[in-house]
């Protein structure tokens, strides 16, 4: 039963999500336009490039979206409403979502084009760049809750959100969540200008829709993670709990889509470099701080 | 739609018998039309086309779109890349023709209108129409076009050379041939063919025995010592790629050339179109030629081992040693300009080499020109559909100076008007795909809006207003975070061969090179010539930034909105030449006129000059800043190929 509930706020979520979208990049809300696209797409045929790697490109969008809801289950909409409640499930999010790039570098190879090839190998890098960043301010964030699980965290804020508490991991994680989901500018592996299309290239009909809801639900799931991590969660006066989790969710995620729309493409020598170089820094000074805070203040 | 006729099915209706789901989900097709434009995006607006206004959205690939768009007469070879494109497009999808005749390769388009907007907008609701009523039929037809026939040839895998058309045993060694795909040499399209280079035959490439070191030849062949395959081994040592991916490239772009596989998707509805071609190759990635570089990978390191695989390659610069492959990014390639056959050789992510495959665009208009000198400049513009008044204004200028006619005073003004016009929305239609490319969609969406406005205006008034919206888009560029980071840098043309090319190019090395600096009427105007220093794209980005600018000034300094009226006749005999400097830089003609016509008119445009410096721009760096450094070229290739 809260299986099934689970899935429908899920879909809720995507189906908000991609509204959000279409607003962003049109200006209007249509919010029968992801259903009216969604059964287009389903009526169109599902074509299969010429000498794929077979496996890897069937499974590539299902492992998207498999990742993306594994991740999911374990962050809270409310105190009680989280699907499982894992002691490590700030851990488990992180290992969800390494399974993004498997899937990306899945489609990338599978697809037998150049471009989705390079598309794939492009994530790769950018998994160089972000991992440590989603990481290490899920570190200091359970430092400060001194738990893994997603639930202690968000009441470990309680006091105090951890967007103030600890400003520098929120930027930091803000920024890796952009780049795990590869939104723009850190859109590398599907380029529509540059490549084509990328990794998502050669899929079409219920095989790009299932990549498409998988992407969706990723947004979802970060937006979820950050509004766990940073913003109190369910936290907030007056509204019951859920409805705070799920406002600060599609706030997160609305923000997520249209920062990075005036900001061009980022290179991937540019986002190695500042990850590595300015990041890892950025984010071991900000546990250095956290510790700091946590043993002068309690 | 005429009444009273039932609508035709839609060619590419998918198979299917129509029930309520189909209907249903036919309708949502009908309401979300995905465009691929054939030749390009750029040559929708140049003609005044608002695409998206329309409902049409443009994708980046064919395998996500449903609506094909053909703008303008297609050339022949364009329309076999075009047919590719259908082909990979999935079912149900439309072909929408405007102002374009039939296309032999492509089926009869669905909806087939004039060029002009509100054809175009009639034709979306018929489309959408046809699309919501036939995207099932119970029989579909099948598409299959010439440029997608993919000839099987029979070869031995001993003995190479030896190719036949049906199966059997090679007379020389009598193993039973192999089938394989038929390349660039051997098939029928050749001329069109985006497919790959043709290293293999290079004269300076020999062909050497693994076993026997001695033995040389030039061509391909089987040692007479033992037999085995002559490996090719570069002489100059820098011809790496004729180990390389042989038919891989196929497979890797669907901009490129024939496949097959649509075919295959008809019958089986499952890629069993592999099984006849996959024979050949173990390796599933096809992207190694079974020849030469296999035998390496077989003996040293393994099955598909990478040292095995790259021994024979340049040590690339970053370490990483990888596969080549050689990737075509055109001609139909989105952010790129339309009818550019590119081909990019990719070390990884790295350009290691640069190939533009000529006459993709061509049309034979060179042989249109020697006629009456009256229809000449209309002639001579339907060289460049991205600039037809500047070439028209060049035709009218060569034939008054061969002719020795003075241009009236009143003409003067007009014909700048109209020039400077063009090239505020040719600039602007460049910088709509540019910053495409670059990934601000916003601000690309601006410029293509402002460049259709311009080519709309209808008094001079507003291109004042005009000029306020363009000030505030540049003003948005220039303050993009991050922008001139990402292009500071990427695409460094050496001065010395930017000075050659002119126009932009040129000017953004710091070069004052323009046609217009010799002429005093632009300097009354206000005309100051717009260099940059950077020679990068940064810099070529910022001169054409500054001449949108400058020539919408330059037309409310003329005070009129010009049209290159002003025509030429007479029995006129003489032999001449004019200079104007188009957009993307200087272009001269030079006519023979004898009594009234045009015996000889020859043309220099700067797309030569500028696609020689496309191996420059782009060798040497990750594939993302080699596509902004070309397309911060500016090139037409219409031009390119008369």
């Amino acid at each position: 039963m809260i299986t099934l509930a689970f899935i429908l706020v899920l879909c809720l979520g995507a189906y908000l999500v991609a509204v959000l979208e279409a607003w962003t990049v049109t200006g209007r809300i249509r919010p029968a336009a992801p259903i009216v696209g969604g059964l287009a797409l389903l009526g169109r045929e599902s074509l299969v490039p010429r000498r794929p790697d077979r496996v890897l490109f069937e499974t590539a969008p299902v492992l998207l979206l498999i990742a993306a809801v594994l991740a999911a289950a374990v962050l809270p909409l409310a105190p009680d409403a989280v699907l499982i409640d894992l002691a490590s499930g700030a851990l488990f999010v992180n290992a969800a979502w390494a399974y993004v790039m498997v899937a990306l570098v899945m489609a990338g190879w599978g697809s037998n084009g150049a471009y989705s090839l390079v598309g794939g190998w492009r994530f790769l890098g950018q998994l160089v760049a972000y991992s440590m960043l989603i990481v290490m301010p899920i570190t200091a964030v359970a430092m400060r809750a001194a738990s893994l699980s997603t639930t202690a965290i968000v009441h470990s804020q309680a006091s105090l959100w951890n967007i103030v508490a600890q400003p520098l991991g929120f930027v930091l994680f803000w920024l890796a969540a952009m780049a795990a989901s590869f939104l723009p500018p850190f859109d590398l592996p599907v380029a529509p200008g540059e490549l084509a299309g990328g990794v998502a290239e050669e899929y079409t009909g219920i095989r790009l829709l299932i990549f498409r809801l998988g992407r969706l639900v990723l947004i979802v799931t970060l937006a979820a993670a950050i509004t766990i991590f940073f913003l109190g969660g369910w936290l907030g006066p007056w509204l019951p709990a859920w409805l705070w989790s799920a406002g600060k969710t599609l706030a997160v995620a609305a923000l997520l889509l249209v920062i990075g729309q005036v900001v061009p493409r980022l290179r991937e020598e540019q986002l190695l470099a500042w990850s590595w170089k300015l990041g890892i820094p950025l984010a071991l000074a900000n546990i250095a701080w956290v510790g700091i805070t946590l043993l002068l203040v309690g | 739609m005429e009444p009273g006729r039932a609508p035709t099915a839609v060619i590419g209706a998918r198979p299917g018998h129509p029930s309520w789901l189909h209907h249903l989900v036919a309708r949502a097709t009908a309401k979300t039309l995905h465009a691929f434009v054939v030749p390009g995006a750029e040559v929708a607006r140049a003609s005044g086309l608002d695409l998206a206004g329309a409902g049409l959205r443009p994708v980046a690939t064919p395998r996500h779109a449903n609506v094909l768009v053909l703008i303008g007469q297609i050339p022949e070879n364009l329309a076999r890349a075009a047919a590719v494109v259908y082909a990979q497009m999935p079912r149900p999808r439309a072909i929408l023709a405007l102002g374009s005749e039939r296309v032999p390769s492509l089926p009869e388009p669905d909806v087939a209108v004039p060029a002009e907007q509100t054809a175009l907008v009639a034709g979306v609701t018929a489309l959408r129409q046809r699309l919501a009523a036939d995207s099932f039929r119970p029989e579909a037809p099948v598409f299959d076009a010439a440029a997608l026939q993919t000839v099987t040839e029979y070869t031995c895998p001993m003995h190479p050379e030896v190719v036949r058309s049906a199966p059997g045993s090679c007379p020389t060694c009598g193993m039973e041939l192999v089938p394989r795909e038929a390349t660039s040499g051997m098939t029928d399209h050749a001329a069109g063919s985006m497919q790959h280079s043709h290293r293999e035959h290079d004269e300076t490439a020999t062909y050497t025995c693994p076993m026997h070191p001695e033995v040389v030849q030039h061509e391909p062949g089987s040692c007479p010592i033992c037999g085995m395959t002559l490996e090719p081994r570069a002489s100059d040592g820098g011809d790496p790629g004729a180990a390389a991916n042989h038919d891989g490239s196929l497979e890797m772009d669907h901009e490129a050339a024939a496949h097959h596989h649509h075919g295959d998707e008809v019958h089986a509805g499952h890629p069993t179109g592999a099984a006849h071609h996959d024979q050949m190759t173990e390796m599933d990635h096809g992207a190694t030629n079974h020849g030469a570089t296999n035998h390496g990978g077989h003996e040293m390191g393994g099955f598909m081992s990478m040292v095995g695989m790259t021994k024979d390659l340049p040590r690339s610069p970053d370490g990483l040693p990888m596969e080549w492959i050689e990737v075509p990014f055109g001609p139909l390639f989105p952010s790129l300009p339309g009818g550019l056959a590119l081909t990019l050789t990719l070390d990884g992510d790295r350009v290691a080499q640069t190939a533009v495959t000529p006459g993709i665009v061509s049309r034979g208009l060179a042989a249109t020109w020697p006629g009456p000198l009256t229809t000449f400049p209309a002639r001579l513009a339907r060289l460049d559909p991205l600039t037809p008044v500047t070439y028209r204004l060049l035709a009218q200028q060569a034939l008054e100076q061969t002719a020795g006619i003075a241009v009236p005073q009143l003409a003067i003004h007009s014909r700048i008007s109209a020039l400077e016009r063009e090239r505020a929305g040719s600039h602007l239609n460049w910088l709509a795909e540019f910053v495409r490319l670059l990934g601000v969609q916003r601000l690309a969406d601006r410029a293509a809006a402002l460049q259709l406005a311009l080519r709309h205006v209808t008094e001079i008034k507003q291109i004042a207003r005009l000029r306020a919206e363009v000030a505030a888009l540049l003003h948005d560029l220039e303050r993009t975070p991050l922008l001139r980071r990402r292009l500071r840098g990427i695409g460094i043309v050496p001065d010395d061969e930017a000075v050659v090319a002119g126009g932009p190019v040129a000017r953004a090395t710091g070069v004052v090179v323009d046609a217009r600096n010799e002429e005093l009427v632009y300097h009354g105007l206000g005309y100051r010539p717009i260099v940059q220093h950077g020679s990068d794209a940064l810099a070529r980005l910022q001169v054409r930034a500054g001449e949108i600018s400058q020539s919408l000034d330059l037309i409310l300094a003329t005070g009129c909105l010009g049209a290159s009226e002003g025509s030429v006749s007479g029995e006129l005999s003489g032999t001449g030449a004019a200079t104007i400097e188009t957009p993307r830089g200087p272009a001269t003609l030079h006519l023979e006129l004898e009594r009234g016509w045009v015996t000889a008119a020859h043309l220099e445009t700067p797309a030569a000059s500028l696609a020689a410096l496309i191996p420059v721009v782009a060798g040497g760096t990750e594939v993302a800043d080699a596509l902004v450094g070309v397309a911060s070229l500016d090139l037409s290739p219409w031009t390119l190929d008369q």
